[in-house]
């Protein structure tokens, strides 16, 4: 399989370790990639004029004629809207006018569909099963709103995803509740609110790890988990991995491949635990 | 007189949040369903239900200058459940881009303008430059920020690279031509 890979600005810096990570799960099993020529950005959730949103996605997936992935629920959920969008012919006139390369329709998906789809098929790829490890599959908002491929109110595919690993799902009643990531910087409390709440529903939950789709909601529950943990004086503690870096660790894939030393809060302790369990059957 | 000119302008308004968010916003039903989704709703005045109803009435000053549209988080929870099809947070977003034509102050706002100029200037995002050039204009956050720092700088998060495009006079063509 080859697939055009549209990896967005937050690869390039605070969401390092998604790129990392995706690189190395698509090799591992066997899937090439081939970066997407002169990419920009997919306007995130701040660029307001649909038109413009549209345009620029257009950009992104006149580039190829492969079937695009991307690991950030962000640029994806845009790129669908956009696709949807240029179904009608007026407004892909339009666009066109302002492209080099002629929009002619793409197909878009998120890395996580397709590890899924091909770890399905080769379960014996697992060569670390994952087994007792209880996993909060966190999908925040994008990965399946406006217009995904799974239930924009319960998406189960991570679950699917964890038992293949031969993981635990706990059972996690703000799976789909916003994470507060797009207005971090402006209304930072309201932000904060929203992914302290998050964090203390994993926990309740038995979590010993959330795993993300979104490189804002990792920065949320992630990067900024110290500093909650600070402003509410009590500890939280769960790593949160992005979804291919779980999937990876199953791969047998090594913590720098998966750019591990790059989470917030360290997945070591988790890892042993992991190795431990494993070395005691 | 002065009522009817208002009332025009009003109609005006009206129209241009409906060309930016769709028609069907005039089905609005106000049945409060985006509201009570909404996971910033009770931190907003005005509700996002009451904000389509400031649009659907026409009142233009009340819709555009207020903190409401700074606190969606676009999670589409609102658009995704709508019995009328509307998009409430395409409704957002056609007032934060009038909001901005009008030139109505926010820290919300401005972050907005810096990344859109960003793109329009280099076709993609470099955080570093992006956070220093709102931190001038929005100081408060600040402390936010340098904690932030503290957490990516060691683990190599942070880059210094003026990320861009090579086909730059195409991108901003898009945030041109295809803004009007």
């Amino acid at each position: 399989m080859k697939l055009a890979y549209y990896p967005g600005c937050v690869s390039l810096s605070t969401g390092k370790e998604m790129d990392r990570s995706t690189r190395a799960v698509f090799s591992k099993l066997g899937i090439e990639l081939e970066e997407l020529e002169d990419w920009n950005c997919c306007g995130a959730t701040h660029v307001s004029n649909e038109m413009v949103a549209t345009g620029l996605a257009a950009r992104n997936m006149s580039q190829t004629e492969l079937d695009i992935v991307t690991s950030c629920s962000i640029c994806y959920s845009n790129l669908r809207a956009a696709a949807i969008k240029l179904e009608d012919f007026g407004i892909r006139a339009k666009v066109n006018a302002v492209l080099e390369k002629e929009y002619k329709g793409a197909r878009i998906r998120h890395a996580l569909d397709v590890v899924l789809e091909v770890l399905a098929e080769n379960e014996d790829s697992v060569l670390l099963p994952l087994k007792e490890l209880k996993v909060a599959p966190y999908y925040g908002c994008l990965l399946s709103r406006p217009v995904g491929v799974y239930s924009p109110e319960y998406p189960v595919v991570l679950e699917k995803l964890i038992r293949i690993l031969q993981a635990d799902a706990v059972d996690f009643r703000l799976k789909t509740f916003c994470c507060g990531g797009p207005i971090f910087m402006p209304k930072e409390e309201a932000a904060n609110e929203t992914a302290y709440r998050i964090l203390k529903d994993a926990k309740k939950a038995g979590a010993e790890v959330i795993i993300t789709v979104c490189p804002l909601c990792q920065l949320m529950l992630d990067t900024k988990q110290r500093s909650l943990e600070q402003q509410h004086g009590e500890e939280i503690g769960i790593p949160v991995l992005y979804v291919t870096q779980l999937v990876g660790i199953a791969l047998g894939l090594g913590s720098d491949e998966l750019g591990m030393e790059m989470n917030a809060v360290s997945p070591m302790p988790m890892m042993e635990r992991i190795y431990e369990r494993m070395a005691g059957e | 007189m002065g009522t009817a000119m208002a009332t025009a302008k009003d109609e005006d308004f009206k129209k241009e949040v409906m060309r930016l968010a769709g028609d069907e916003v005039k089905t609005c039903i106000q049945c409060g369903t985006c509201s009570a989704s909404c996971p910033t709703a009770h931190l907003m005045n005005p509700s996002i239900r009451k904000l389509v109803k400031l649009c659907l009435e026409g009142r233009q000053k009340e819709a555009l200058d207020n903190e409401t549209l700074w606190l969606c988080t676009s999670c589409l929870l609102c658009t995704v459940r709508c019995p009328r099809g509307i998009r409430p947070k395409m409704v957002v977003s056609a007032l934060k881009e009038l909001a901005d034509r009008e030139k109505i102050a926010s820290p919300g706002k401005n972050y907005d303008h810096l990344f859109s100029k960003q793109i329009a200037d280099y076709g993609r995002i470099s955080e570093l430059p992006l956070i220093s050039e709102f931190l001038l204009t929005y100081p408060q956050g600040s402390v936010q920020s340098m904690k932030l720092g503290l957490e990516l700088l060691p683990r190599g998060k942070i880059t210094l690279n003026r990320e861009q495009v090579k086909r730059k006079d195409e991108v901003r063509r898009i945030m041109e031509e295809l803004g009007k």
